[in-house]
């Protein structure tokens, strides 16, 4: 005797109708899922975005600098390697190199800094301000602007001529604002004449504190030794190669004692905001989905014991046991499908709100959208599986018992 | 004639059935015959609790004999397994029920064709089919409504064309009338009479001395037990 067959559009059509009947209840039970996938999307999705968002802004000028030290551990209270002071000059030549510049702490003792050579008993004349020792190309290497004046050149520096430039918070407390007079400032009884006026830096914020003096004048004066940073401006794309020859131009003897920070790669920065963002978030998105897939098997399985007589009377109409259990996962897939697709597009549009909000550009991998209605298809499959088989097992006879 | 025409619809042959509730028997059916022809009407009455639904079910293949043969339509349905008794069962039987048994969110003419959903009829013929039968029990003007928006007597007509959309051989009704009134009841005797006109086999379960009157033949069931004639 051959077996009945039953197209599948019919139990497709028996399984929608099953759902169209009881909208309410439908709505309510697709929501876990829509949640979950929603949040799975959504996570992708800002993850993406941001990670390509923080690569962008990191690009313009992150990935242009490269600084070498040589301080030794957290306190940098080791013997220290001293940085050569044609270390500009070895570093320029390398190809790549854009600007190079050595800055350092002067030691200047116990003297304060005066703009004025009287003590004036009323007011506060002398500060106690920080003099860094620079080289030449420092203003390009930290992509410096000046106010007034210019930034001193390397006759300056073998000439030891007294010479200062004020970063703008030395220059406020100095009140020095311009440089055609040629003030001068006293670093104790030394007179420094004033020969340019930062206004800003992009690198090295501490010498926007500071009044800066060329190196060689430092080193006849003050008797400074060595600079502690070398900043380096690199065109894009060399800073990978630039870190890794700086150190050996710098000091050939032992490169590894001198600390190299390069800007994170550009693919592997991306990886790690996506990482961070995702890890943390696709656990939710998958508890939520958990969650969702909960609600689904709940309702289904409630659905099966209120629907004992309709399974009954469809037994007794010649239904086997594999429709009836077709029919009750079809109707779980169809929940865990329209969850998904609902899911996904909530998802999309948080994404497009977020990237909105920030003025970012929306990323998303045009999969993401297209497999989440899947993975809530399958939630649903899989959540009807032990409501669909409790549908089968049902004895006609008990059934029809129940009534519709 | 041929031999699916001579050979009885219904042919039980020593049939019964005991319930086992742990370690306690209980007899709900004893070793009964019973043929039933091909075009009869027949009524089974006896008291509640006689075993009337457990042959009910047993004709209807929805309970399986403890001992005895059952031939419906000259086959042994004892022999067949459980996925060829279904399909029998949906091919060869019509069910009507005291409680109409309609699926609520379906509209009359949904309700009439899930009966043939699960042989192969195609969809269309399944439209035509439910539209004929509707209107042989006088329903044409309700196949969109919803049963809630019927009256009883409208409700208990759509099922029976449910019951005789997929032309069974054999009609099976428990208590059709069980929730009728004695008016509407009436004419859901009439619509089986004009059923027996046509040729179906009717089996009518009922304790409603009116119900049976309209059979030709009636058989008691007391106890679990059957007899011809006898009230």
């Amino acid at each position: 005797m051959s077996r009945p067959k039953m197209a599948a559009t019919d139990l497709g059509s028996e399984a929608l109708a099953g759902l169209v009947g009881r909208p309410g209840r439908t709505v309510l039970t697709v929501l876990g899922t829509v949640l979950g996938i929603g949040a799975l999307v959504a996570t992708l999705g800002v993850a993406q975005t941001a990670g390509n968002q923080i690569v962008g802004a990191f690009d313009e000028l992150a990935a242009t600098s490269v600084v070498v030290s040589n301080q030794q551990g957290f306190f940098g209270d080791n013997v220290r390697v001293i940085i050569p002071a044609d270390a500009e000059d070895r570093l320029t030549r390398l190809n790549g190199v854009n600007a190079a510049g050595s800055i350092g702490p002067v030691n200047i003792g116990e003297r304060l800094l005066k703009s004025v050579p009287i003590d004036d008993p009323l007011g506060q004349t002398e500060f106690q301000i920080n003099v860094q020792a620079a080289t030449a190309g420092v203003l390009d290497a930290v992509r410096g602007r000046l106010v007034a004046g210019r930034w001193f050149d390397q006759g300056h520096s073998d000439r030891a001529d007294a010479v200062a430039i004020l970063g703008p918070g030395a220059a406020q407390k100095l009140n020095i604002f311009r440089v055609d007079q040629q003030p001068v400032v006293f670093i104790g009884e030394d007179a420094f004449v004033v020969m340019g006026l930062l206004a800003d830096v992009e690198r090295q914020p501490d010498l926007l504190n500071s009044v800066i003096i060329p190196d060689g004048t430092a080193r006849e004066m003050y008797g400074y030794e060595s600079a502690d940073t070398v900043q380096i401006d690199v065109a894009v794309g060399a800073a990978e190669l630039i870190a890794t020859q700086a150190a050996i131009a710098i000091n050939p003897d032992d490169p590894e004692t001198l600390r190299v920070q390069k800007p994170p790669e550009p693919a592997s920065l991306r990886r790690q905001v996506e990482g961070d963002v995702n890890s943390l978030f696709l656990v939710l998105g998958g508890v939520s989905l958990l969650v969702g897939a909960i609600g689904i098997a709940n309702v289904t399985l409630v659905s099966v014991l209120e629907r004992v007589g309709e399974i009954g009377l469809r037994r007794a109409v010649g239904a086997g046991r594999r429709h009836i259990a077709y029919q009750f996962l079809m109707e779980s897939t169809a929940m865990g499908l329209i969850g998904g697709i609902l899911g996904a597009s909530l998802g999309v549009l948080v994404v497009v709100a977020v990237s909105a909000s920030r003025t970012w550009t929306p990323v998303l991998d045009p999969l993401v959208p297209l497999v989440a209605p899947l993975l809530g298809a399958v939630t649903g499959l899989l959540a009807g599986v032990y409501p669909s088989l409790r549908a089968a097992s049902l004895e006609p006879v008990e059934a029809l018992r129940a009534g519709v | 004639m041929t031999m699916a025409d001579v050979q009885p619809i219904v042919d039980l042959v020593d049939v019964s059935r005991t319930y086992v509730a742990g370690s306690i028997e209980v007899p709900a059916l004893r070793a009964s015959t019973l043929r039933i022809d091909r075009g009869e009407y027949v009524s089974i009455v006896g008291p509640s609790g006689s075993g009337k639904s457990t042959l009910l079910n047993i004709l209807g293949l929805l309970d399986r004999p403890s001992s005895g043969t059952y031939r419906l339509a000259g086959t042994d349905v004892g022999t067949l397994t459980e996925g060829e008794r279904t399909h029998l069962r949906g091919s060869t039987i019509g069910f009507v029920f005291q409680a109409f048994h309609l699926l609520p969110h379906r509209t009359v003419r949904e309700n009439v064709q899930l009966s043939m959903l699960y042989s192969d009829v195609r969809r269309s013929e399944r439209m035509d089919r439910a539209g004929e039968a509707l209107a042989r029990v006088g329903l044409s003007h309700r196949v969109e409504f919803k049963p809630v928006q019927l009256s009883g007597g409208e409700r208990q007509r759509v099922a029976i064309a449910r019951a005789i959309v997929s032309q069974p051989r054999l009609l099976l009704c428990d208590e059709p009338t069980g929730n009728l009134d004695s008016a509407t009841s009436a004419t859901i005797l009439d619509l089986f009479d004009d059923l027996r006109r046509d040729g179906l086999t009717l089996v009518v379960i009922t304790h409603d001395e009116d119900v049976s009157g309209h059979a030709e033949r009636r058989v008691a069931i007391v106890d679990g037990a059957l007899s011809e004639g006898a009230a």
